[in-house]
């Protein structure tokens, strides 16, 4: 279980997260929604370890969170691979980095699973679609089995209904693997129909934090209101009365 | 803003200070017996042990290098810039006279080499990939690659020597400065159409620009208003390396086409090992390197403010 | 008056990337163009932009993002003045007052470069530029795409109110018909470089009859509604 306990992130003179507090089971999927600003990436990096906490901390079943290799999926899939490396090499880095012996079998599994031709893999970045670049992308964070797996914006750069498959197949592997899943987005659309629970993030705090039905329902805070009803108003969600 | 100018400021300091002690240190340090240097250049002749001795105590040899060095330097932050060790006359006169030959040169050469490479620059991005344009390039590439020294002396047997249209050597008149000019003026020409070039290549690349087309804007004026201050920015960066390649380029030619000017000036000081006139050059030189680059950091910053604020 | 284009075509390095197409608008009308990312959609803009301008109608472009559509070296007064010349109209203040009124931000610092603005007001100042004209049509491609949601919604919002009793046509082009559906009476569906169905909006999503609009139809939201 993933315990982030009341972490505070400051850089010079700014504080970008500010007693951030929350748990999250294996298994289970939690969406940070906000503005551009909000602190979400740097969330992320404080969850990865790769910025320090100035008060509180990040755990993992009680041990520092590193230890659980968290994996990352970003949300420009081209620009989260080496261009000079093939697909291949790139997918299989977690793996060779962790010194783990994984068959190749998982690879082949995980393929099927994430509907990626094996064949693609001997390709560089720009040589597939964007479509299957992000799926790579949740290929390579998958690999080493890890039981948190973080999503950065990880929708954005694909279109509408390559958004809609990319997200049924996230849920879907959530399901095979068992992992804990926190998925940062702007879209509340897809927040609302996929996660167990909405966290509202707002100049570094949490605003509001509840189950995904609930929040769509009825927001506990005014700024909760103006981000569903943004959403309603770009039809990411429908109303049904 | 303050902090950003008094920054540079430092940095100016820092790098006067440093080239001072770095040529003084290599002078003090060059091969053969600096005394033995200075008494030939002021007798021209074998001289006696007790001359020599007594140069090496004039010139302050004997004191060890950070005396000397302060010797030199205490001085010149009053403004002094002592007298040559080979003929006693102040150093800043004939400096200045030195100079009187070689600025004007400099920003001929200057003028003639941007004459030449804009308006090759525009003809060769004209039609990018062109013969026109790659011949342009293989042009300046080939410029760029030949010496000073060699283009100079062929210079002067074509135009000299075969068809006696120009002078050779001196600087008497006005027409004694266009072969040097024109050696000089080829290689700026040479690197700066290949920076011009890719500078408006890279400016005509820039997303924004259908945009403009599309609004309405007439070709000209996008040329005007929106390449140009782009492909300016880095012409405007490498025009401060374009200095040190003049400036060295200045030494050889002066040499060559038997020119007073600070190549001579400094040339033969350092055969000399006239300390007093070789630093007082290398501090010309680091003074003009610093100024320039000042200029075109804040020409820079002018241009395109989002560099301003990060200063490292 | 109706706007006519006809033989739209594109091609880039031997492939065809639109087939020749024709399209109208009404005056006044909403149209969504809604295709999948290299559907061509993007590129029927563009072409459709120029070929109007060469007609001599009057039409405007806003980008998918600020980037494309800004100078970083300029101010953004520049850009407004260089708007104004570019359609042969004075400089008008008065105009600029209303525009800058109308999309919020009037607030905005003109001597400023783009970069000193949010991209948000980035956005709504390159929609304004869009404006001054009074184009018989708006060619609006992905516009909310580069936003938050919150800023996204608020400028088409703006956007709407200020086209709702103007003569001018709008075309939105987008990947996401849920954001179309609402904000348009006909809607047009690209597939490989062409459009393979053009309906009025409720006919469409009542009964959408090509692949690629039925694939639109059922993934338009994330709560899955029959469609």
């Amino acid at each position: 279980m993933l315990t982030v306990d009341n972490i505070s992130v400051r850089r010079g003179v700014s504080t970008t997260l500010q007693e951030v507090s929350f748990s999250l089971d294996p298994g289970r999927t939690l969406a940070v929604v906000g503005e551009s600003g909000a602190g979400k990436s740097t969330l992320i990096n404080a969850i990865l370890g790769l910025v320090q906490c100035s008060v509180g901390s990040v755990s993992w079943n009680g041990a520092p969170v590193s230890q659980c290799r968290p994996a990352l999926v970003m949300q420009e899939p081209r620009a989260a691979f080496n261009p000079r490396l093939s697909l291949r090499r790139s997918v299989m880095e977690p793996v060779v980095a962790q010194n783990l012996a994984v068959g190749s079998d998982r690879l082949a599994t995980l393929c099927r699973a994430l509907e990626v031709q094996p064949d693609l893999l001997d390709r560089r970045p720009d040589q597939v679609s964007i479509g299957q670049a992000q799926r790579m992308g949740i290929l390579r964070a998958l690999i080493a089995a890890p039981p948190l797996v973080l999503f950065d914006e990880p929708l954005s750069a694909l279109d509408a209904v390559t958004q809609k498959h990319t997200a049924r197949l996230i849920a879907d592997m959530q399901e095979q693997e068992g992992f804990a899943a926190l998925i940062v987005t702007h879209d509340l659309g897809y927040a609302a129909a996929f996660a167990d629970e909405i966290a509202v993030l707002r100049a570094g705090r949490i605003e509001e934090i509840a189950t995904a039905q609930s929040f769509v329902e009825a927001p506990q805070t005014e700024y909760g209101r103006m981000l569903r009803d943004a959403a309603f108003a770009l039809g990411a969600l429908e109303r049904v009365a | 803003m303050i902090v950003v100018f008094a920054g540079l400021l430092l940095r100016a300091v820092v790098v006067l200070t440093g080239a001072a002690l770095a040529t003084f240190a290599l002078l003090w340090h060059a091969p053969g017996d600096p005394a033995l240097a200075i008494a030939e250049a002021r007798y021209g002749q074998n001289v006696s042990k007790e001359v020599l001795d007594f140069i090496r105590v004039e010139a302050g040899f004997e004191d060890g290098f950070w005396t000397a060095f302060w010797a030199w330097l205490a001085p010149l932050m009053q403004g002094d810039f002592g007298q040559s060790s080979v003929n006693g006359r102040d150093v800043w006169p004939d400096l200045v006279t030195a100079m009187s030959y070689t600025f004007p040169l400099a920003l001929v050469s200057l003028a003639l080499g941007l004459a030449v490479s804009l308006p090759l620059a525009l003809i060769a991005t004209r039609r990018p990939g062109s013969w026109l344009d790659r011949g342009a390039v293989a042009l300046a590439s080939i410029g760029v690659a030949i010496p000073a020294f060699w283009l100079g002396l062929l210079l002067i047997l074509l135009f000299a020597v075969q068809l006696g249209w120009l002078p050779a050597m001196g600087a008497e008149t006005t027409t004694h400065s266009i072969l040097p000019a024109m050696t000089l003026g080829f290689g700026v020409a040479a690197s700066l159409t290949r920076i011009i070039r890719s500078g408006i290549l890279e400016a005509r690349g820039q997303p924004f620009l259908p945009a403009f087309t599309r609004r309405g804007v007439a070709r000209r004026d996008i040329a005007r208003d929106h390449v140009a201050p782009h492909a300016a920015v880095p012409v405007v960066t490498v025009l401060g390396l374009e200095l040190a390649f003049l400036l060295e380029g200045l030494v050889v030619v002066e040499v060559i086409f038997a020119r007073p000017g600070l190549g001579s000036f400094l040339v033969n000081a350092i055969f000399a090992r006239d300390f007093p006139r070789v630093q007082a050059v290398v501090l010309l030189a680091a003074v003009i390197f610093v100024v320039v680059n000042l200029a075109i950091d804040l020409i820079y910053r002018s241009l395109d403010p989002r560099v301003s604020g990060r200063d490292a | 008056m109706t706007l006519h284009v006809r033989g739209l075509s594109a091609e880039r390095s031997g492939q065809i990337i639109l087939h020749p197409t024709n399209v109208d608008f009404k005056p006044g009308e909403r149209v969504g163009l809604v295709g999948a990312s290299g559907s061509g959609k993007s590129t029927l803009g563009h072409e459709l932009v120029d070929a109007l301008r060469t007609q001599g109608a009057s039409v405007a472009h806003v980008p998918q993002s600020p980037d494309e559509a800004l100078d970083p070296l300029r101010s953004m007064a520049f850009h407004w003045r260089e708007a104004e010349k570019a359609l042969g109209l004075a400089l008008d203040n008065e105009r600029r007052e209303m525009l800058f009124n109308a999309l919020r931000i009037e607030k905005g610092d003109l001597r400023k470069r783009p970069w000193g603005w949010s991209r948000g007001m980035q956005q709504r100042f390159v929609t304004a530029m869009a404006l001054i004209g009074v184009p018989d049509l708006l060619v609006m491609d992905e516009p909310t795409s580069a936003l938050d949601p919150v800023v996204a919604a608020g400028t088409m919002d703006l956007l709407e109110d200020y086209l709702k009793d103007r003569q001018t046509a709008l075309l939105l082009i987008t990947h996401d018909l849920g954001l179309a559906a609402r904000r348009v009476s006909r809607l047009m569906v690209m597939e490989a470089g062409r459009i393979v169905e053009d309906a009025p909006t409720q006919q469409f999503l009542a009964s959408p009859k090509t692949r690629a609009a039925k694939a639109l139809c059922a993934h338009r939201n994330w709560l899955e509604l029959p469609c």
